[in-house]
């Protein structure tokens, strides 16, 4: 379970998060919603610890992220926005690195990953001569590995072709089930394919916290009419 | 810790930069000897050792400048963040993959006591070895505190370019210490001090192949200190 309670977050005098709450569960698939600049990014790089909150509190299963940080990283698969990866390696090499670091000694496990996002035929490239779709799904399978039960995911489908876009919403729905996933979009349609509950955030600050509105089209009304 | 050391390692194995790099530190360390080699009158390999701080200062920035600067510039130091592996290990991985870089560097200068031992050998004389050991000893020690340095200006920035003048530059100062352009240019007190900082001051004892307990705290103090700064700088992005 993931909990935020009256969390801010201040860079200067700009709030990037103004006191937000809300807590998740096993089996939640949110759809983390706003314009750019909402503060979507801040939000999850606060839960990853990657940032300090200026006030309130935070915890991933129980743990503050800050305080016992490995423990909590050991338990959330990351794919940051943009997807940074290291283009001079191999698909297999870097997948091997990041087990490693997880602690993951089987290597049928990553087998098992490379499988599910369907990527077998890519494992000797070079990562830098893939393409934006199969990077995506290489960032992917990077956060899949050690089956975390936290997936955090910033615009998993950013930048990518609709086929494309496509396969990453079905590759997040399969792997949903048994755990918590947040993933940030500014793509309201997204938000309709996915997620089963909705976070809208708008200059820092939750504006709806509740289940996805079930009428397709009902998420870009509700966007609308809440974000100014 | 291992993962990280290996992927940082083959990088510089799988790279034109590494070899490169290597190359050019081998041919200049070996050159500026044996240019000069007749010339010193003594089977010692002392003056070698004093030119290698000089080369350090430049070998050493250029293969470390970017190991924090690329990661924060291509955003990868975010990925590396968010995975279970602590601050510390991420400097150590980077720092030890550094080292054996400088340590093949070094070991591309060997042949110049092997063959220098062999030629005193014909002539019936023979090197002091404990000065060749020691000698060696001193220079890892020196790399060890070199790296550290230009590890803590690699995390500062994310351009590699500024993270290399920044060890360049700080680096030449503490060598420069020294030397008796430094004597004559500071006042008598600051330049016992700035004396006592330099490395290459600290190296001293090591190139006559003398073990002093002080110099080795001296740069294991040095490492210590840059490498603490470097995780200190990388636990801030909190």
């Amino acid at each position: 379970m993931i909990q935020l309670t009256n969390v801010t977050k201040q860079f200067g005098q700009t709030y990037a998060v103004d006191s937000i709450s809300f807590q998740t569960k096993t089996g939640e698939i949110i759809g983390f919603l706003g314009p750019n600049g909402a503060g979507k990014t801040t939000t999850m790089r606060l839960i990853l610890g990657l940032l300090k909150p200026t006030s309130g509190t935070i915890t991933v299963q129980k743990l503050d992220p800050i305080r016992n940080r490995l423990d909590v990283l050991a338990q959330i698969g990351y794919l940051p926005e943009n997807n940074p990866l290291y283009g001079e390696m191999k698909v297999s090499e870097y997948l091997g690195c990041i087990a490693e670091i997880k602690g993951l000694a089987e290597a049928s496990h990553v087998q098992e990953v490379v499988k599910q996002v369907t990527i077998e035929d890519k494992l000797n490239s070079k990562i830098e001569e893939l393409s934006r779709g199969y990077r995506q799904r290489v960032g992917l399978a990077a956060a899949l590995l050690g089956d975390p039960a936290v997936l955090i995911l910033d615009e998993p489908t950013s930048g990518l072709d609709p086929i494309e876009q496509d396969k990453i919403k079905k590759l997040i729905k399969t792997v949903a089930k048994k755990k918590i996933v947040i993933f940030s979009t500014h793509i309201l349609s997204e938000v309709e394919d996915i997620a089963n509950r909705l976070i809208i955030i708008d200059q820092g600050s939750i504006v709806y916290d509740g289940a996805k509105p079930a009428r397709k089209g009902s998420v870009a009304k509700l966007f609308k009419k809440l974000v100014s | 810790m291992k993962a990280l050391f290996k992927k940082e390692l083959q990088f510089y194995l799988n790279n034109p930069l590494g070899y490169i790099s290597l190359a050019l530190f081998g041919v200049f360390a070996n050159f500026m000897f044996v240019k000069d080699i007749f010339v010193y009158g003594s089977a010692s390999l002392r003056p070698f050792f004093e030119i290698l701080p000089w080369l350090f200062m430049i070998f050493i920035p250029a293969i470390s400048m970017r190991l924090f600067a690329e990661e924060k510039r291509t955003n990868t130091i975010e990925t590396l963040l968010s995975l279970p592996i602590s601050e510390m290990q991420i400097v150590f991985s980077k720092f030890l993959a550094t080292l054996v870089l400088a340590g093949i560097g070094l070991l591309l200068t060997l042949g110049l006591p092997i063959s220098m031992y062999a030629l005193t050998k014909q002539a019936g004389a023979r090197i002091y070895l404990p000065e060749v050991f020691v000698g060696y000893g001193g220079q890892l020690l020196l790399a060890c505190g070199f790296t550290a340095v230009s590890l803590f200006f690699s995390v500062k920035t994310k351009n590699q370019i500024i993270a290399f003048l920044g060890s360049v530059i700080t680096l030449f100062f503490l060598v420069i210490f020294s030397t008796d352009f430094a004597a004559s240019v500071l006042p008598r007190m600051l330049q016992e001090i700035f004396n006592y900082l330099s490395p290459v001051t600290q190296l001293d004892n090591f190139i006559k192949g003398v073990l002093d307990v002080r110099s080795i705290f001296y740069f294991v103090s040095m490492t210590a200190l840059f490498l603490f700064l470097t995780v200190v700088d990388l636990e801030k992005r909190q």
